[in-house]
């Protein structure tokens, strides 16, 4: 299996140049939002410290907001380009050209990875005003941050190709990444949990990506990084599986 | 001549609907070809197997001696597909929508060819804007554009004049005739018969998923056996009923024209008995029969069940 460089780094191209013409609706407008989170959360609990890692609330919060914001950045382009290219009819482009399905899946995965990589560096760098912008472990912070957008940008390409109206992308957005998200400890520790509810967390996949980012960030983590490691690369490899699957049996697109 | 695309067995179904029913042709490198039909004929689901839009059932189909599945990265290199519907990025402008697609068909740096296209298509003063600004017309020659950036052999035009005005659908045939007398294989689907009579060498006319009948255009016309012979007289004509017994004729209001539909094999009767009126003539036409008759024919479209 080989990649045409020029066809597959156009696809990115094209990707990248398509969020870029709207920066103020996909970089900017998504800051607003974690913004206020910093501000509230900065102001309300800054004496108070999270139970079992002892340090301040803002410098516990910073990695899962940044999470939030690379997970529905990435969802949110992968999404809105293959919607619009099936609302628009150009789909029909990236079929009548002699693309293979794995740089299909690759070419919108990365252009989803690119806008969720920059909205939480820009993220990072908001709150770099809140809380100082020390960072743990720099290195494996950015690779985890490189494989949960990944992660999103699949899940988006797989909402984009299912859905038949923007209605049913926000359908994914609203019943599944949102619920997830905010269920995964971006604003709490799990362990501190009461009862069921900290094991009941353990099924939730972006629980491990927003635990190993923080882990990266603070040092300190609910559960093992590396385990937390196995789970986010399984789950990389499965959706690409997936998607590059369903590009080629034409999943929606081909009649 | 060497085949530009040979298609085997190919069927294709939705549901109950056989779209396509064994369908078998080949088209030759450089030549002008017709695919005609009607709504419904399966001319868009055939082009679709081809441009890989549809999956089709069973059968094979090659591009330049390469088949469609397995060898899809040069089958697509090798076509410039327009399809029917008017699609466009609204993210781009006209010039950024082309130097994307050179990129996806593996071409970088592709400024000179999307300047010819742009001349060509009349589109130059529009290259800076974007799509939302282009009237529907110039939104067709953006589609056009698109599938010949790659200088594609094989171009498949999908109706491409579908509401189109008449100035645009000249100059755009004057490019495509250009393109085929530079050896490149042309298929066209439309609507317009009178387009496909002008431009086509061989034509295929397909009916409810089937190719009825492929062969060039003159034999095609030369099928149907049908002549028809218009006679303007300088004075109004009476009593042709009595002259003309045998023969079916129309007259017109002013009883001034007769218009006659005959076979070949009575055409001297028929100017011999026209002669014998000794009635002053002023104008005379005598008209072969036309695509629409094959068309109409071989569609069964006159029926009253279609």
């Amino acid at each position: 299996m080989t990649i045409n460089t020029i066809t597959f780094f156009s696809l990115v191209k094209r990707e990248v140049a398509r969020f870029s013409k709207v920066a103020i609706q996909t970089i900017f407008a998504p800051l607003i939002s974690t913004g206020l989170y910093l501000i509230i959360f900065s102001y309300s609990f800054q004496n108070r410290e999270v139970a079992g890692y002892g340090i301040p609330y803002i410098n516990f919060i910073v990695p899962g907001l940044i999470m939030m914001s690379l997970i529905q950045n990435s969802f949110a382009n992968t999404s809105s380009s293959l919607i619009g290219a099936k609302y628009n009819g150009i789909i029909i482009d990236f079929l009548l050209a002699p693309f293979s399905h794995i740089e299909l899946t690759l070419g919108f995965m990365i252009g989803g990875m690119v806008r969720g990589m920059l909205v939480g560096s820009v993220t990072y760098l908001v709150a770099t005003f809140f809380y100082g912008g020390a960072v743990a472990h720099p290195f494996l912070a950015v690779f985890f941050a490189i494989l949960v957008s990944s992660i999103f940008s699949l899940f988006g390409i797989i909402a984009g190709l299912w859905a038949e109206k923007f209605d049913h992308v926000s359908i994914f957005s609203n019943f599944f990444i949102t619920p997830l998200t905010f269920l995964s400890g971006v604003f709490y520790s799990v362990k501190g949990l009461p009862g069921i509810w900290s094991e009941v967390s353990l099924f939730n996949p972006v629980f491990y990506m927003v635990d190993a980012v923080r882990y990266s960030f603070v040092g300190q983590s609910d559960i093992a990084p590396a385990f937390s490691a196995l789970i986010i690369s399984s789950l990389v490899v499965v959706l690409l599986v997936i998607v590059t699957y369903l590009f080629k049996i034409g999943y929606k697109v081909k009649s | 001549m060497s085949t530009a695309i040979k298609i085997r067995e190919i069927n294709k179904s939705y549901g109950n609907l056989q779209a396509l029913d064994d369908i078998n042709l080949d088209i030759q490198k450089g030549e002008f070809f017709g695919l005609l039909g009607p709504n419904g004929a399966g001319k868009s689901t055939l082009i679709g197997i081809l441009g890989g839009l549809v999956h089709k059932d069973s059968g094979e189909v090659t591009v330049l001696g390469n088949d469609i599945i397995t060898d899809y990265r040069k089958t697509k290199k090798s076509l410039g597909i327009v399809p029917q519907e008017i699609t466009f990025d609204p993210y781009f402008t006209v010039r950024e929508t082309l130097e994307i697609h050179s990129g996806y068909f593996g071409i970088k740096d592709n400024g000179d060819k999307i300047d010819e296209l742009l001349q060509a298509l009349s589109l130059d003063d529009k290259a800076e804007i974007g799509p939302r600004q282009l009237s529907g017309g110039m939104r067709r020659r953006l589609l056009i554009a698109k599938a010949l950036v790659h200088d594609p052999e094989i171009i498949v035009l999908d109706e491409p004049t579908a509401g189109v005005d008449v100035e645009l659908r000249n100059s755009l045939w004057e490019y495509v005739i250009q393109l085929n007398q530079q050896g490149k294989t042309i298929i066209l689907t439309t609507h317009y018969l009178e387009e496909a009579e002008a431009l086509c060498d061989r034509i295929a006319i397909m009916n409810k998923g089937k190719i009825v009948k492929v062969d060039s255009k003159e034999n095609l016309i030369n099928s149907i056996d049908k002549k028809v012979i218009s006679v303007k007289f300088a004075d109004p004509v009476k009593g042709l009923e009595e002259e003309f017994l045998e023969i079916d004729f129309e007259l017109s209001d002013d009883q001034r024209q007769i218009k006659i539909e005959s076979a070949k094999k009575n055409l001297n009767k028929i100017l011999r008995k026209i002669n014998d009126l000794n009635l002053d003539i002023i104008d005379m036409d005598i008209e072969s029969a036309k695509l629409e008759d094959v068309f109409i024919k071989l569609t069964n479209l006159g029926d009253d069940d279609n």
